[in-house]
């Protein structure tokens, strides 16, 4: 209970949404009551009229009602549940609109403009999950539950008003069934998913393991020990699946046993109420018969309420995201086109971590001036890009533009910097539509040019679609180089002054790399360039080369200068040519 | 619906045949309850006593509970070969895994592979449980109740008999229609679920153009068509249950206006027609409550399907084909016109491919990307077959395919990823040399250049790497590798694909200085397109479009002004 409160205490996920739809989710509450209700009173009313036709009464006008009435609920119950099942699909995809939205805008805000790893990737996936699985909270917990409470509450009021005392009797052996193994359940699943969670865990790393590593397993030939690998959690797995199973049929009995009670105890207080009269009597066949649809939603409780430990860590996880407050700086705008760019005495170090990445590294570049940053990985390139893009502030000494602190002209930024990293991402659409995301007001004209800036003009046109050739997921109807290509071109359409290349050619096989390369600094020739690069392949084309050893900077100068000068660079430039 | 593949099942007969014995119990538990409540409630309609129920108030309950406790019965007596069926699955699966090696991940993905394993096999498992107990009881429960009913009063048995086909015909004319369009727009909703994710991931190129913040109403918009359009093929889709729903419901409103006119006409007593009131809604229960869980078994047949596929999937035979083998300086590996076709592939990916590598050579594979190089070395590692039987040869006999036991244990396998296990460094290098002492594995990390950077490491050897704990660069992943190669002497042959493509220049000089003593002594097989390698190999193989266009000396090679020496300036580009 505890857990639940905490889990609710902070929470912008789940309440709120509540609260902005209340009136649908009335109406489904509604719904879903009255579809129990008619089932209920389908029964309910067929024994009374079955039992007062029973009695042979002189004229059919006896039995007019209940007959009519036997219609209308049996046609009642399935209309309901109809018009229920499309309201709540319908409540629930519109708050999936609108979870979708706040998790992109959260997201958003965190999100840096360079190096998506691929465990992001992964994260990003589980939040997509956390949706879904709200989603599912909604379906299959709250409205069964909310649902079968109200129905619970009828049977008791319309059990209380003949007598109180089976009123309260039900009221107890009821509630056995709505709230005691509800909470139950709730209880010894949680314990339970946490011990299946780290079960499965161990097990699904386990298996990416051995299918990753396969190929060795496989020429090491240590099959039994691939095997006996499994084992373990394997069994692990079949235990808890078997507590599970057993831990539901044995709950479906119990519901079942106090289920009986009640109707046992129903028909006792019948015996006893209803027996002064013939007419009176007409009413046991009623009570009895209209208890038995209610065990359904009874039944859904606890599966509802079984499941909550699972959406309690989408909800916690999801609420802890949105959580976490971004600071604010003062944005300006940039008056004057772009002079320099200004890294002065920068340091940095990652949150908790004592080793700066950085250390002291000063650095400027002037418009048009094309400089390339070498390292060994793990020296602090990418973090240097972070932090010239604003994504990371610097513990010490700053980044500026024509004088203007980086981090007040965020706003500015796409007017700025161009982009191209390792893999530029394409959105599942067109290439038209691709590439105009450089500048949505391009004209069809404009865009076209800029595919044929990059090479790309004769390979888009002979495609069967042309323009409107979809690039499918993540781009994948096109190699590698043709992806940086387009990717390329949507720069060019972007037309900031600052271009950073962060590995740009690192997937590439050495003929695309230079083709790619030669065409990247032809038509990139009037702009400033900060380019990241793993090695020295078309190395000729900037004007300066500094390598950056242990965050400091190491070796400068021109490429042609460093050649002569530095053995070390001249070894390696000759490794790279293949010497 | 049902799997043939089902009845092959070892004891599934059996299990069947005791699951009908209680189910057919438990139907007439069913009767007795309905019969002895109608008999209470008619005592009480009749004025009796409150007292003269007790016996068949007795008799209700205990069949109540005996209905419930055969349904626990049941499952218990099916779970068993449930579990048991699905955790040899589980093995089995393991097994072939193994069996057919890293093609087979190559072809379903890895994450597909380990969703199989995993979840895919828990929802055979639900739907073994789920298959088996509902057929079953739709075939026995309504039709024992039906002739009961029949007993009583045939007119209302004739109804339910004649409604049922109505039902499930509805039912399918409504389902097919609704699900056809259901089914697309569960595709549709995947996409849009994947696009979401695309989205996401896509983010930091959308901020990178300036567009991230615009973007957030585009999403908010894309979601809300698609609940109009949903919601739209839902109220098609959600017709099928209402059917079912409609008609069993109805029916049993029809039921009790027909017993009511016979009542009042004098034609039944009360007695039968409570009876008949009370065991209707159990006529329908079986087949509602297939309906309920149509998707669950739907999934789980899928997935049963899929692993089913897997299993029966053909396994490379002739593993054992090589007799003993040890590589030495005189063994030979010849390739003789080898053809080689991709499964999916309309023309072959490799052909005409004839070589011989003698002794310890070191042998370079060049060309462009997609010549095939991959491919070569992937046969050469025997994780491929070619196409014919008979081409490839070592030590003058003719093999169906490398993938030989005896081959394989002379071999090591770099590719441009080594692979690290979620284990101990210590562990990864001594992976293929499990005996290895403790003084032989920091000799091999010594060769490898890893004594420095293990010094770095809080647990040094003892330091959990791979996914999920301390990430390891690429160059560190490709001197783990090179350890291995040191530790583990007896393998003479080396197969490296691609190493050192991904690293940085002044890593890869600084491993290139470790990995050169390793090939000394070795058969080499190094694909590559940094050409900077071939300069340490005494025979090159130049690849373009899957055929062997070239092959001889670095030096004969680059005198003949060919294929190589063009491959070459193309890689190379102008100089400073």
């Amino acid at each position: 209970m505890k857990s639940i409160r905490a889990t609710f205490a902070h929470d912008t996920w789940v309440m709120p949404y509540l609260r902005k739809y209340k009136w649908l989710l009335t109406l489904v509450l509604f719904l879903g009551l009255m579809t129990f209700f008619s089932a209920g009173a389908l029964m309910f009313n067929s024994g009374y009229l079955i039992s007062e036709a029973a009695r042979r009464p002189d004229a059919m006008i006896y039995i007019y009602v209940p007959v009519v009435l036997a219609r209308a609920f049996g046609i009642a119950r399935p209309t309901f549940r109809y018009a229920e099942r499309l309201t709540s699909h319908n409540w629930v995809l519109k708050i999936v609109s609108d979870f979708r939205k706040k998790l992109y805008e959260t997201v958003e805000q965190k999100a840096v403009a360079i190096h998506q790893s691929h465990q992001t990737g992964d994260l990003l996936s589980i939040l997509a999950d956390d949706i879904d699985h709200i989603e599912n909270l909604y379906l299959r917990t709250v409205f069964p539950i909310v649902i079968g409470w109200l129905l619970y509450l009828v049977v008791i009021i319309g059990v209380g008003v003949f007598s109180w005392q089976t009123g309260v009797l039900m009221l107890l052996l009821l509630g056995v069934i709505v709230v005691l193994m509800p909470l139950i359940s709730v209880s010894v699943n949680g314990a339970r998913e946490f011990q299946q969670r780290q079960i499965q865990h161990a097990f699904y790393t386990n298996l990416t393991d051995e299918v990753l590593g396969l190929s060795d397993w496989v020429i090491s030939g240590r099959h039994d020990d691939f095997m006996a690998l499994q084992e373990k959690p394997i069994k692990e797995i079949a235990n808890l699946r078997r507590k599970d199973h057993f831990f539901q049929w044995w709950r479906g009995f119990w519901v079942q046993v106090f289920f009986l009670a009640a109707v046992v105890a129903l028909l006792i207080w019948a015996g006893m109420a209803f027996t002064g009269s013939k007419m009176a009597a007409n009413w046991v066949a009623a009570f009895v018969l209209a208890l038995f649809p209610v065990v359904d939603p009874f039944l859904e409780i606890s599966q509802g309420a079984s499941e909550w430990p699972v959406y309690q860590q989408s909800i916690d996880r999801v609420n802890h995201l949105s959580h976490a407050p971004v600071t604010q700086t003062p944005q300006q705008s940039l008056p004057t086109t772009f002079e320099t760019l200004a890294i002065e005495d920068l340091s940095f170090a990652y949150k908790g971590e004592e080793s700066a990445v950085l250390q002291d590294v000063s650095l400027t570049v002037k418009a048009g001036e094309k400089l390339a940053l070498l390292g060994p990985s793990g020296t602090g390139k990418s973090t240097l890009l972070k932090l010239i893009l604003g994504d990371e502030r610097p513990t010490k000494g700053h980044v500026q533009v024509n004088g203007i602190d980086i981090a007040s002209l965020q706003d500015e930024r796409a007017n700025l910097f161009g982009v191209l990293d390792q893999q530029p991402y394409l959105f599942d659409t067109t290439v038209m539509n691709n590439v105009r995301l450089g500048n949505l007001n391009a004209t069809d004209a404009e865009v076209k040019q800029a595919i044929e800036a990059v090479a790309l003009k004769p390979l888009i046109e002979s495609l069967p679609n042309g323009y409107d050739t979809e690039v499918q997921e993540a781009g994948a109807r096109f190699s590698g180089g043709e992806r940086q290509r387009l990717s390329l071109a949507r720069i060019l359409l972007q037309d900031a002054p600052v271009i950073i290349l962060d590995e740009p050619t690192v997937s590439l096989d050495p003929i695309t790399e230079r083709q790619l390369l030669d065409t990247l600094f032809e038509v990139l020739h009037d702009k400033t360039i900060i380019w990241v690069t793993h090695h020295l392949a078309g190395i000729n084309h900037v004007d300066e080369v500094r390598f950056l050893e242990a965050g400091q900077f190491d070796m400068q100068g021109t490429p042609a200068d460093l050649y002569a000068t530095e053995p070390r660079f001249k070894q390696l430039y000759d490794l790279d040519r293949g010497h | 619906m049902i799997d043939r593949r089902l009845f092959k099942m070892t004891g599934m007969t059996a299990k069947v045949a005791i699951l009908a014995v209680l189910i057919t119990i438990q139907a007439v538990m069913i009767i007795i309850q309905a019969r002895s409540l109608a008999v209470a409630v008619v005592a009480l309609w009749e004025l009796k006593p409150p007292t003269t129920i007790a016996v068949p108030t007795g008799i209700f309950a205990v069949s109540f509970l005996a209905r419930h406790l055969l349904t626990v019965w049941q499952n218990r007596t099916f779970f068993p070969f449930v579990e048991k069926t699905t955790g040899k699955m589980r093995e089995d699966l393991m097994e072939k895994l193994f069996q057919l090696g890293p093609e087979i991940v190559e072809k379903e993905g890895t994450g597909n592979m380990v969703t199989m394993a995993l979840e895919g096999i828990d929802k055979v498992q639900t739907y073994l449980m789920l298959i088996m107990i509902k057929i079953l009881d739709m075939s026995i429960t309504p039709w024992l109740i039906l002739i009961y009913l029949a007993f009583m009063q045939f007119k209302s048995a004739a109804f339910l008999f004649v409604i049922y086909p109505l039902i499930i015909l509805f039912m399918v004319i409504l389902g097919f229609a609704a699900q056809d369009k259901a089914d697309r727009q569960y595709a549709g909703y995947t996409r849009l679920s994947n696009n979401f994710v695309d989205t996401l991931r896509g983010l930091s190129t959308l901020k990178q153009l300036g567009l991230s913040k615009r973007y957030a109403d585009n999403v908010y918009q894309v979601s809300e068509d698609y609940r109009k359009s949903t919601m739209a093929t839902l109220r098609i889709a959600l017709t099928s249950s209402f059917a079912l729903d409609f008609f069993t419901t109805l029916s049993i409103a029809v039921i009790a206006v027909f017993l009511g006119f016979d009542l009042m006409a004098g034609r039944i007593l009360l007695l039968p027609a409570l009876t008949i009131l009370t065991l209707a809604p159990d006529y329908f229960m079986p087949i509602r409550n297939f309906a309920n869980d149509y998707h669950a078994t739907l999934d789980g047949k899928n997935a049963m399907q899929a692993v089913l596929d897997v299993l029966e999937t053909p396994v490379t035979q002739q593993k054992d084909s090589l007799p003993a083998l040890t590589w030495d300086q005189k063994a030979t590996l010849r390739f003789e016109s080898v053809t080689f076709t991709y499964a999916n592939g309309q023309r072959p990916a490799l052909s005409g491919i004839s070589f011989t590598a003698t002794g310890f050579q070191k042998i370079g594979i060049i060309g462009a990307s997609g010549s095939g190089k991959s491919t070569l070395v992937n046969l050469i590692g025997g994780f491929l077959t070619p196409d014919v039987a008979g081409q490839v040869m070592i030590n003058g006999q003719p093999l169906p395919h490398l993938s030989q036991t005896t081959w394989q244990q002379n071999f090591l396998y770099i590719p441009q990823k080594p692979y690290l296990f979620h284990a101990t460094l210590k562990q990864n290098i001594a992976f293929y040399k499990k005996t290895a002492t403790d003084s032989a594995i920091e000799r091999a990390c010594e060769r490898a250049g890893l004594t420095d950077w293990i010094a770095t490491l809080p647990d040094g050897l003892a330091t959990v790497i791979g996914e999920g704990a301390r990430g390891v660069s690429g160059g560190q992943a490709q001197r783990i590798a090179l350890a291995r190669a040191f530790l583990d002497d007896s393998r003479k042959v080396l197969l490296f694909d691609e190493p050192t493509a991904h690293l940085d220049i002044e890593t890869e000089a600084a491993l290139k200085r470790d990995i050169l003593p390793a090939l000394t002594d070795h058969l080499v097989f190094f694909a590559t397109h940094r050409l900077h390698w071939i300069g340490e190999m005494d025979y090159v193989l130049v690849m373009d479009h899957g055929q062997l266009v070239e092959q001889g000396t670095p030096s004969e090679l680059a005198q003949k002004n060919g294929a190589y020496t063009k491959l070459r300036s193309e890689m190379e580009g102008l100089g400073l």
